[in-house]
Parts: C-alpha cells; sequence; structure tokens
C-alpha cells in the first residue's frame, strides 16, 4: 500500500518535472496585512489559477500586529517564506538580519527600472536590496465639490498653494451649519508623516537625510508649515475633534460631507466611491508653500525570509504580479501598481481621480529611517508630540516644539544606531 | 502496585510504618496541590524567571538577544520618560485610590441592609464591575468625544462651558473624566468586600454603644471602622496594585495625552516592548515596577496589620 502511494507519488513528480522542466512545483508560504485584504486574495488565486508549477498560500495578519507575529514566528523558525510588508519597515526589518539579500532577483528583472523607486529607496540596505515594491498609496488633497460650489468656488478647481488652501478653506468654513473648511487627524502620527510631511517635501524641505542618521526637522519649511496649520485651527476652520483624534476620524471626518478639504490617501477614492457613491469630490495633489507638489509613496515591500527555499515559486510569483495583468488586478481592487510602463494600461477604464493618485506616487518620497516606528508611528513619539504641541499651541509654541522634536528625533536614532 | 506496597508497609516494625503513612500522607498531599503548583509554575514562575533572563539582554523584538548584564538596569535609572511615566501613575493611584475606597465605602454603607431595593441597588452598582476595561474605555472614549458625544454637548447645555470644549486635549479634565470613569466602573467591586466586613459586625455591638449615647460618626469611627480593618486592607492592597498597573483606559481613551503627560508606568513599558521592539530593556522595567508593587504591598499591610496577631 505504502508503496503504492510512494510509487504513484513518484511518477506524479516525474509528470510534473516533465512539464516545468528545471523548476520544482512547490507551495510557498506569504503573509499580508489586513490592510491588502482586498487585493491580495485575488491576486494570489489568480496566481494559482494562471499556471500549475507553482502555489502561494496566503495568510492575512491584522494589520497591528504584523511585525510581532512575524517576530515571533521567525524566532520560532516558522517564518513564512514571504511578508507583504509596510515598506517604512524594510529598513529594521533588513537591519535586523531576518531578510534574504534579493538584489540578484531584483536586478535581474527585464523592468527592474521601471519599478516604483520610492519603494526601492527604502528596500534598500547597506546597498542590497531587501525589499521591491507591491503595493502603492500615495497622499493628495480632497475637496468637497458640492460644499465648494455652494461657497460660491469653482468646483472643478482645487487649491495649488497653502494660501488657497486657506482660502478655500475659509469660504467653505462660512457657510456654517456644522460645515468645517478643514480637517486632519491631529494627533495621530502615521496620519500626519503620511500627509503633512508632503507640504514641506514640496516646499523644498526634508525631514531625514537620505540615510537616516540625522533628523533635519528643524527647518523654516517645517516652521511654515506648522504655522500654516495652527493658523487654520486658530480660526475655528478644523474642527474641535481634531486635537485628539488619533486617527479613527482621518477618513471618516471627509466621508460626513461636512468639511471642505483635507488631506488623505489613494486609498479614499476606493473607500469613497464604494461607501459614499453621492458624495462629490476632487483629487488633487498637496501642494508646496507656493506651489509645486509632493506625496508620500506608501504601500508595501515584498520580503522573503532569510533561509528559504522557494525562491523558484517566489520569483513566479512576482513575475506574475508586476505582469499587466497583475498590475491591472492590484489597481482594480485598491493598490496603485507600481510598475510605471504599465501603469496607464492597468489603470485604464478606472476612476480618472486614480490617475492623479498615480501620478502623485510617481513622484512621491518614503522617509527612510530604521526606526520609523519609534520615531513617527508611536502615539507618544517625538514626531506627534511636536506636531500636537505646535498645531493648538500659539506661535510663540512652534520655535521651541521643533527644536524638543528635533533633539528628541536625533537622540532616538543615535540610541538606535 | 499499592497491594504490594501496602503488604511491605505492613511487614515492617510499627514506628517505621507510622513514619512512612505519615510521609505518604504528605506525599497525597503533595499529589492535591501539584495541579495548583503546576500552574504556579508554569504560569507564574517560569515567566517571571524569562522576565528576568530577557531583562540581562539586548533583545530586540527581530534579530538575536545579546547578553549585557546589569546595563538595562543602569540606563533605566537614567531614564526621565519611566520616572515621569512613575510619577504620574502614582498621582493617579492617589487620587483613584481614595475615589475607589471613598465611594465604595459610601456605597457599602448604604447598601448593606436587607430588602429588595437595597439587592436592586447593589447589583446597579457592581455591573459596571463586570465590563471589561476596554469596552469601558471606548464608551467613556465616545461619551467624551467633542464633535459627536455626549459630554462635552452637556457641559455646554448645562452653561457649564462656554461653547463645546474638547475635555481629553488638556490634562485636568481629561484626567479627571478617566479618573471618574475608573470610580464608575470598579467602586462596586469595592463596596462588595467592604460590606462583607461591614456585615460581619454584630447588630449588639452598634446597639450598645447607641444606648450609651454614641452619636453615628463616633459609632462609625470607634467601632465600624476598626472592625473592618482586614477587608479594607484587602481592598487597599488591590486597588493601589490595581492603579499602578493602569494601561487601558489611558492608552484607549486620551493614546498617553495629552502631550504624553497620562503615560502611565505599564504604558511606558508597553510601548518600550511593542512600539521600540526593545524587550529586554521593558522586561527590565517591568522587574523594577514588580519591586516597587511589593514594596508598596508590605508596607500597606504592615500599617493596617492586626495589633492582637502581631503581639
Amino acid at each position: 500500500m505504502i508503496i503504492r502511494h510512494f510509487a504513484r507519488l513518484g511518477a506524479l513528480a516525474a509528470a510534473v518535472s516533465a512539464f516545468a522542466p528545471g523548476a520544482q512545483a512547490d507551495t510557498f508560504t506569504l503573509w499580508a496585512r489586513a490592510d491588502s485584504s482586498t487585493f491580495m486574495p485575488k491576486l494570489v488565486d489568480a496566481f494559482n489559477a494562471s499556471q500549475s508549477g507553482h502555489k502561494a498560500e496566503l495568510q492575512i495578519v491584522p494589520t497591528n500586529e504584523l511585525v510581532q507575529k512575524y517576530a515571533v514566528a521567525a524566532a520560532g523558525g516558522t517564518a513564512p517564506d514571504a511578508l507583504s510588508l509596510d515598506l517604512i519597515y524594510t529598513p529594521s526589518f533588513a537591519a535586523s538580519g531576518q531578510l534574504q539579500d534579493i538584489t540578484d532577483l531584483a536586478k535581474s528583472l527585464p523592468y527592474f527600472d521601471q519599478l516604483s523607486k520610492a519603494h526601492l529607496s527604502v528596500g534598500t540596505y547597506g546597498d542590497r536590496i531587501y525589499g521591491l515594491p507591491f503595493s502603492a498609496d500615495s497622499s493628495v488633497l480632497v475637496w468637497n465639490k458640492t460644499l465648494f460650489r455652494e461657497a460660491g468656488l469653482d468646483p472643478d478647481k482645487g487649491p495649488t498653494t497653502w494660501a488657497e488652501i486657506r482660502a478655500d478653506a475659509e469660504k467653505v468654513d462660512a457657510l456654517g451649519n456644522g460645515v468645517d473648511g478643514f480637517y486632519f487627524s491631529g494627533n495621530c502620527g502615521g496620519c500626519n508623516i503620511f500627509t503633512f510631511t508632503p507640504l514641506i517635501w514640496a516646499s523644498g524641505g526634508d525631514i531625514f537625510n537620505a540615510d537616516g542618521t540625522e533628523a533635519t526637522i528643524d527647518t523654516p519649511q517645517m516652521r511654515d508649515a506648522l504655522a500654516f496649520y495652527q493658523g487654520m485651527v486658530k480660526d475655528g476652520l478644523v474642527p474641535a475633534g481634531s486635537q485628539t483624534d488619533t486617527g479613527s476620524n482621518f477618513f471618516a471626518a471627509f466621508a460626513t460631507g461636512k468639511i471642505g478639504i483635507s488631506p488623505s490617501g489613494a486609498f479614499a477614492i476606493g473607500a469613497l466611491n464604494e461607501q459614499f457613491p453621492d458624495l462629490e469630490y476632487g483629487v488633487t495633489f498637496l501642494p508646496g508653500k507656493d506651489g509645486g507638489s509632493s506625496s508620500f509613496a506608501g504601500g508595501d515591500n515584498f520580503v522573503v525570509s532569510n533561509g528559504t527555499d522557494k525562491m523558484e515559486a517566489i520569483k513566479a510569483f512576482l513575475d506574475y504580479a508586476y505582469s499587466p495583468e497583475g498590475q491591472t488586478l492590484l489597481a482594480r481592487n485598491g493598490s496603485l501598481p507600481v510598475r510605471a510602463d504599465v501603469a496607464k494600461e492597468a489603470l485604464a477604464g478606472l476612476d480618472e481621480r486614480y490617475l492623479i493618485a498615480a501620478e502623485a506616487m510617481a513622484n512621491g518620497k518614503t522617509p527612510y529611517s530604521v526606526v520609523f516606528n519609534d520615531l513617527i508611528n508611536s502615539a507618544n513619539g517625538p514626531w506627534i508630540s511636536m506636531l500636537n504641541k505646535a498645531f493648538f499651541g500659539d506661535e510663540a509654541s512652534i520655535g521651541p516644539a521643533v527644536e524638543e522634536g528635533q533633539a528628541a528625533m536625533q537622540s532616538i536614532i543615535d540610541t538606535a544606531g | 502496585m499499592s497491594a504490594i506496597t501496602g503488604q511491605a508497609l505492613a511487614a515492617r516494625p510499627a514506628v517505621s510504618s507510622r513514619r512512612s503513612r505519615r510521609r505518604r500522607r504528605d506525599l497525597a498531599g503533595l499529589l492535591y496541590v501539584a495541579p495548583a503548583l503546576a500552574l504556579v509554575l508554569v504560569f507564574f514562575v517560569l515567566p517571571l524567571g524569562t522576565t528576568v533572563w530577557m531583562s540581562l539582554h539586548n533583545w530586540p523584538l527581530l534579530g538575536l538577544p545579546r547578553w549585557i548584564g546589569l546595563a538595562n538596569y543602569k540606563a533605566l535609572w537614567n531614564d526621565k520618560a519611566f520616572w515621569r511615566a512613575l510619577g504620574f501613575t502614582s498621582y493617579y493611584t492617589l487620587f483613584a485610590t481614595i475615589g475607589l475606597l471613598g465611594t465604595g465605602l459610601a456605597l457599602a454603607l448604604f447598601a448593606q441592609g436587607t430588602g429588595r431595593a437595597v439587592a436592586l441597588y447593589r447589583t446597579a452598582f457592581f455591573l459596571p464591575v463586570v465590563i471589561g476595561f476596554a469596552s469601558a474605555s471606548l464608551l467613556w472614549a465616545w461619551l467624551a468625544n467633542v464633535d459627536s458625544g455626549l459630554f462635552p454637548a452637556l457641559f455646554e447645555a448645562l452653561g457649564l462651558t462656554s461653547g463645546r470644549v474638547n475635555i481629553l486635549a488638556t490634562f485636568d479634565p481629561a484626567f479627571w473624566s478617566v479618573t471618574v470613569m475608573v470610580v464608575w466602573k470598579m467602586a462596586g467591586f469595592y463596596m462588595v468586600i467592604l460590606m462583607s466586613g461591614l456585615q460581619s459586625i454584630p447588630a449588639d455591638y452598634t446597639e450598645a454603644a447607641r444606648i450609651d449615647g454614641a452619636s453615628a460618626l463616633q459609632r462609625f469611627r470607634h467601632i465600624t471602622l476598626p472592625l473592618i480593618r482586614r477587608p479594607f486592607a484587602l481592598a487597599l492592597v488591590l486597588c493601589v496594585s490595581g492603579s499602578m498597573l493602569a494601561f487601558d483606559q489611558f492608552y484607549i481613551i486620551l493614546a498617553g495625552g495629552p502631550q504624553n503627560q497620562t503615560v502611565t508606568a505599564v504604558y511606558w513599558i508597553f510601548n518600550t516592548s511593542f512600539v521600540s521592539f526593545r524587550l529586554g530593556y521593558g522586561a527590565a522595567l517591568s522587574m523594577v515596577l514588580l519591586v516597587i508593587l511589593v514594596a508598596l504591598s508590605v508596607v500597606q499591610m504592615w500599617l493596617l496589620r492586626d495589633k492582637e496577631e502581631a503581639r
């Protein structure tokens, strides 16, 4: 009986290897965060159906637990073969020695130079590539067209400078009746790195140096941007709840239809269209002080656990994900394309506002730091402490807040290094 | 097997038989407490040992731990954020304990009698205790929300504040709204503990005192208070150690804000371990907190010890 079983297995193996010479049929395990639960299962199913040589096995992990779960699994020797990881974590994962160097695989892709530069910049650690672009989300500015029309503004023209944002927000705010001009989550570090830093980038400033060894937040651009938000708060253009919003209203506030302008992300386009089809809104770039624009290039990097022996299958999966077919599937299910030369094709026929988000993505930046979580995402970290103090303080509070933030960030970077 | 042992034992001289019988009884006793011992070992001693072990390492969440001896403990000596968090925790513990035990005692005095209405009150006072801290905190976070919650609108309508005020945005109102929530949620628990003490006081004592002309206040001060010392000590120790370990309510309602002024000690340990991924350092902080808690509990027990028992 057992012998027969083995014999059959042997025959099967022979048959498979006959179909796919040189390649082994294997199943690799893949983890992704819950944020990507719309497109990931579809992509994996499509990949598994597209060929029979390889198989991807997907596990969705709650977003906030992904790092811890992965760490525990890695310590126990049961890490997944590959992981779709929030791209800002790539440097710290690579630094800890958990990831496989995939430089050769990356460079062997014929369309390598078409892949999202921002993703690759954080996917690189010590000149080696550890993460490849996988899914993308850029930050943009959204405005409510209905409220613009009511306020006597051109509903089809979004603001292009800080002064215009301010002027438009004032007009919308004057409508009264519970309508506010502007909204941002004033106590959420993650939201503000996504939507507030682009204002600084577009004005010529930055928050870290290129390799993340120095915090450079004490700049005139930072002080100007803080004063810009502070002014709107002081004049009552922003709802009072913003001061203590740790991110729960990041999307919801604008969706109520009572907010004129709000910085948001590409993810909001799909969510608004689906959940609030009656809301008329426009999408534009996050502007610099006197024009220009920038965006936070967010999303996931695809990383491979150290010591996996499923590289063949992983490469096949990446090839599929980067194909026009894969990119189209992503684009239709909530992620922007990450491969520039097929982006147009992938986005064809979709809501035009996606094109703006995709363009923002192409010009986007991602800050590089091995201690990103500590500095930026922590609800009690120096980034959000500084912002919250300055946004909701008085003019004199901006200087000390920035200096304190700069010192605190630098000390965390130095301790880790 | 046991029959053979029994026979073998019976064959021995009487003295040794008695001794072995006692040993057997001891063994049987050990067998009975073994499950409890195993539980303590697996769920208390082992984790504690692991924590001590981890605290002597640089133990990142990802990557390999490295032995660094007492360096974590030296570093925490200069960790201003930790000591500030500990300071805030003590501040909170002080007010939470006064609020909880005061309210608990008042409720216990009120609800100690018999009767259907009293039973109803008791149930009502105790009900919030069975809600989890997380759900209670979420409920409170919504009630205190400036745009959609009840309190800011209520305060405005009552004329207590001019306009809608975000009560979670400044320290004092934020701190008190959390403390009031904790008192609302936990006072019923301390009421039950203190009530058990009140009910064990024989009615004769108060009756006799009343006949002798003692006022209600005198009876409370000289009869009730001394006689509920033991349940009171229990309530105090539980309350202080519980408050020193406060985390959920500040994490969920305030996220440590405004301006990180409500970061408690446990919150800081959580941040160190799961935001900064420094598990070793977090373990060292936990050990320090444990030592402080044990010391506090010992002091309280000693202060409230029974004088007769001590003699």
